[in-house]
């Protein structure tokens, strides 16, 4: 008789036993001869390695950050393609974006909106530029920072405070907030819904709609460092991927997803190295440095509009506020604040159009002026306006026919294969009976 | 014992849960150290580390389906959902692996999936949803929707105690607004028993959640001009307590179903089959709903306001059903 084991460890039907304590990892052997490399151009001047953990200390568990925050803030990258026109252009939106989030946070302090306020502070560069990158037949789905990208696209401000205040003339009538508005007729402007991550399908969706209609266009759509980990990114990407769909995705690694920092949400050095496994091309830039962004995503949407497939673009930066204004963000170590305070996008941008002369001090002046009187007048008119009829509250859920619903690029051809013109006849292979 | 609210309870619930059994821990978006969007497990990170309060990357299938991975080991989780709105995210996880395990290949699922849901907050169409009707329809599961601090915290720990899939959903409305006096001791709420919250004559209404409060204010208005309403809160959606409706339809013999779920398909719809199954001979007179209305929450508050059932509604609509 076979003597019972001392130990509750029974062999299992490889022969082998329970370990007594978790095995260590093999160290992965080099095999030189089959390992292979990929490239993720990385555009930066400079490279920011940082890492954020959880620490536990008698006062409780805390974040805390580890690496070199001394470094010196480096130059804008001289642009490839932007001509010095368009550099002002863009340094305008992202002013004209953090601006109008000023007078959100003093309307909001005033009680005059409803709900909470989100901000793209120290972002205006990534959703301005990149909005700039795109023309007016491709599209654009924005995310909640991406007011700014809203405001290129030919929004106004006053459309944005009107969603905040929940006005009756707000591009929703009041029925939903803040950067959850589109445009699907004029603009091509597609708006988001909060799940994060579900614009992307619907961008891959958006360039096959126009690539059956003959044209291939940019669908240009963001996703956090943290939404980036819904399962949705992945399978709008690889379908984008397969399909050789014109979506151009930027992840806005902002360092937080509310109070997650990214080495809490993912593995990888940086995001950009997923392109890597859904075989398409990605890159790295800058985030606060405008002429990067611009021309990183000038470049997919070439690459869209040549039909050549979809482009993954990781743009680092730092969410400089809380999640919202509800959130003071204690939980961000202020070191961490502090590097990022010293590499503000329109701070850096400002100083490298006077430099080069391309701003006069005076000009800037008045630009300036331009933009607060612009804003003032937009908070002038939304404070004024009226809140939505509760009468209407029942209305519009369906479309009974107040849309035209017709191919915005053109008629997609009846059929482009050699099939006889008639369904196949035949004993389909059915299993369920 | 100091007024506790209706997020305390829930909060006192998990942690007594999880100091009584060390097999129960919390999964979920934000709940370490900044103690979850709404703070219910504020300062659970220092209490039991962050091998029991799991901050998770945003991945909502993947913390039910991990949640349901770690039951399998004889866990029981508890994942929060920042909001009730994206549980449509992890609507497969929830409805094909959790709800049918059990049936299909004798796995229980002792998981709690909770968060706030419902509106009256302004929060708009994906921060305000009450998406409880896609659960209640789905076999396997069963919902819980706590009106009161009491409540909240007996079915919590009765939920963490089930050996079932339950979907806990708190109303955010109530959150910091309602307070009561708890028991010291330790105490549950059995889910699956509706409770008659006020006792009342004239007319029946069938209510839960937010809504609760509702109906109660509307009662003490009628008190007053004579018409003495019963309310009776569900509390638990699915499965639905039979013999309290029952009960209190053959008490008044008139019967309004109030909820802040949207009118088609709210359980409105279900509870009043129930009534002609079971106690169709006692009604005298037709059974009314009140509801929200169907259109997605609207974010403005006039829309919002106009949306939403209001005490208003429950007296006219009672003052008539009384007369009929
Ligand atoms: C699917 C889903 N889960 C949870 C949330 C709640 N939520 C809203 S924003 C946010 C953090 C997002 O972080 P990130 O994607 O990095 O964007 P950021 O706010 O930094 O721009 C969370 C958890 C959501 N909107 N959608
Ligand atoms: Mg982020």
């Amino acid at each position: 008789m076979a003597k019972k084991s001392s130990t509750s460890k029974k062999a299992g039907a490889n022969g082998r036993r329970p370990l007594k304590s978790a095995p260590k990892s093999a160290a992965r052997n080099g095999n030189l001869s089959g390992e292979r490399r990929y490239t993720i151009p990385d555009y930066r001047l400079e490279s920011f390695d940082c890492a954020v953990r959880q620490v536990a200390s008698d006062d409780g568990v805390r974040y805390e950050v580890t690496g070199d925050l001394s470094a010196p803030v480096p130059p804008i990258r001289e642009s490839k393609s932007l001509s010095p026109r368009q550099c002002l252009e863009i340094y305008r939106w992202m002013l004209l974006n953090r601006k109008m989030e000023q007078a959100l946070e003093n309307l909001y302090k005033q009680g005059k909106v409803v709900g909470g306020v989100y901000f793209g502070l120290g972002q205006e560069a990534c959703s301005c530029a990149s909005a700039y990158a795109l023309c007016p037949e491709d599209w654009l789905a924005p995310m909640i920072r991406n007011q700014g990208s809203l405001l290129v696209r030919g929004f106004s401000a006053r459309d944005v405070m009107m969603q905040y205040m929940a006005k009756a003339g707000s591009p929703t009538f009041g029925k939903d907030a803040s950067s959850h508005f589109g445009d699907q007729q004029k603009r091509n402007v597609c708006a988001p819904i909060s799940t994060l991550g579900d614009l992307i399908p619907v961008m891959a969706g958006v360039a096959l709609g126009a690539r059956l209609q003959g044209r291939n266009i940019a669908a240009l759509t963001y996703i956090g460092d943290g939404g980036q980990s819904t399962g949705v990114t992945y399978e709008g990407l690889n379908f984008a991927a397969v399909q050789k769909l014109g979506l151009v995705l930027i992840v806005e690694n902002n360092l937080w997803g509310y109070s997650t920092p990214s080495d809490m949400q993912f593995r990888v050095k940086d995001l950009a190295e997923r392109a890597i496994a859904y075989g398409i091309p990605g890159a790295i830039v800058d985030g606060t440095d405008a002429c990067q962004v611009y021309d990183v995503v000038h470049d997919a949407c070439e690459r869209a509009r040549r039909g050549e497939g979809p482009t993954l673009i990781e743009a680092k930066m730092m969410r400089m506020k809380g999640h919202a204004i509800h959130d003071a963000a204690e939980y961000v170590p202020k070191p961490l604040f502090e590097y990022w305070r010293k590499r503000d996008p329109i701070a850096r941008l400002e100083k490298f159009l006077l430099e080069r002369k391309w701003l006069t001090a005076k000009q800037n002046e008045e630009l300036i002026a331009g933009v607060d009187g612009e804003l003032e007048a937009d908070r002038e008119f939304a404070v004024n306006s009226p809140m939505p009829d509760p009468e209407k509250t029942p209305q519009n859920v369906y479309c009974d026919g107040c849309h035209e619903i017709k191919p915005k690029y053109g008629v997609p051809k009846a059929g482009s294969g050699k099939g006889s013109g008639k369904p196949k006849q035949g004993e389909a292979a059915v299993h369920l009976r | 014992m100091a007024s506790t609210s209706y997020l305390e309870g829930i909060r006192q619930g998990i942690w007594e849960e999880m100091e009584r059994d060390p097999s129960v821990f919390c999964l979920g978006e934000d709940i370490g150290i900044y103690g979850g969007a709404f703070k219910v497990t504020d300062g659970f990170i220092e209490r039991f580390g962050p091998e029991r309060v799991v901050d998770t990357p945003i991945a909502e299938s993947a913390i039910v389906g991990a949640a349901f991975g770690a039951s399998l080991t004889g866990l029981r989780p508890v994942a929060e959902f920042q909001f009730m709105d994206f549980i449509g995210c992890a609507f497969n996880q929830i409805t094909n692996m959790l709800a049918k395990a059990h049936y299909r290949w004798g796995a229980p699922a002792p998981v709690v999936i909770r968060g706030p849901s419902g509106g009256g907050v302004h929060g708009g169409p994906f921060h305000s949803q009450n998406p409880e009707m896609y659960f209640v329809h789905t076999p396997g599961l069963k919902v819980v929707c706590p009106g009161t601090a009491y409540d909240a915290k007996g079915l919590i720990k009765s939920a963490i105690r089930d050996n079932n899939p339950v979907i806990f959903f708190e109303h955010k409305f109530l959150y910091r607004r309602i307070k009561e006096d708890l028991p010291a001791e330790d105490y549950t709420v059995p889910i699956g028993k509706a409770r008659v919250a006020r006792q009342g004559r004239d007319l029946s209404i069938i209510t839960y959640a937010a809504m609760l409060h509702v109906a109660l204010e509307a009662a003490e208005i009628l008190a007053k001009e004579g018409i003495e309403l019963e309310v009776v809160d569900l509390r638990t959606l699915l499965p639905l307590d039979r013999e309290a409706i029952a009960t209190t339809v053959r008490h008044t013999n008139k019967v309004i179903i109030l909820h802040e779920d949207t009118r088609t398909g709210g359980i409105a719809g279900e509870v009043a089959a129930l009534i002609n199954e079971e106690a169709f001979d006692d009604l005298d007179g037709p059974i009314v709903r009140i509801t929200s209305r169907d259109t997605p929450v609207p974010f403005s508050p006039p829309l919002e306001d106009y949306f939403l059932p209001k005490v208003a509604d429950v007296i006219r609509e009672a003052r008539r059903l009384k007369s009929y």
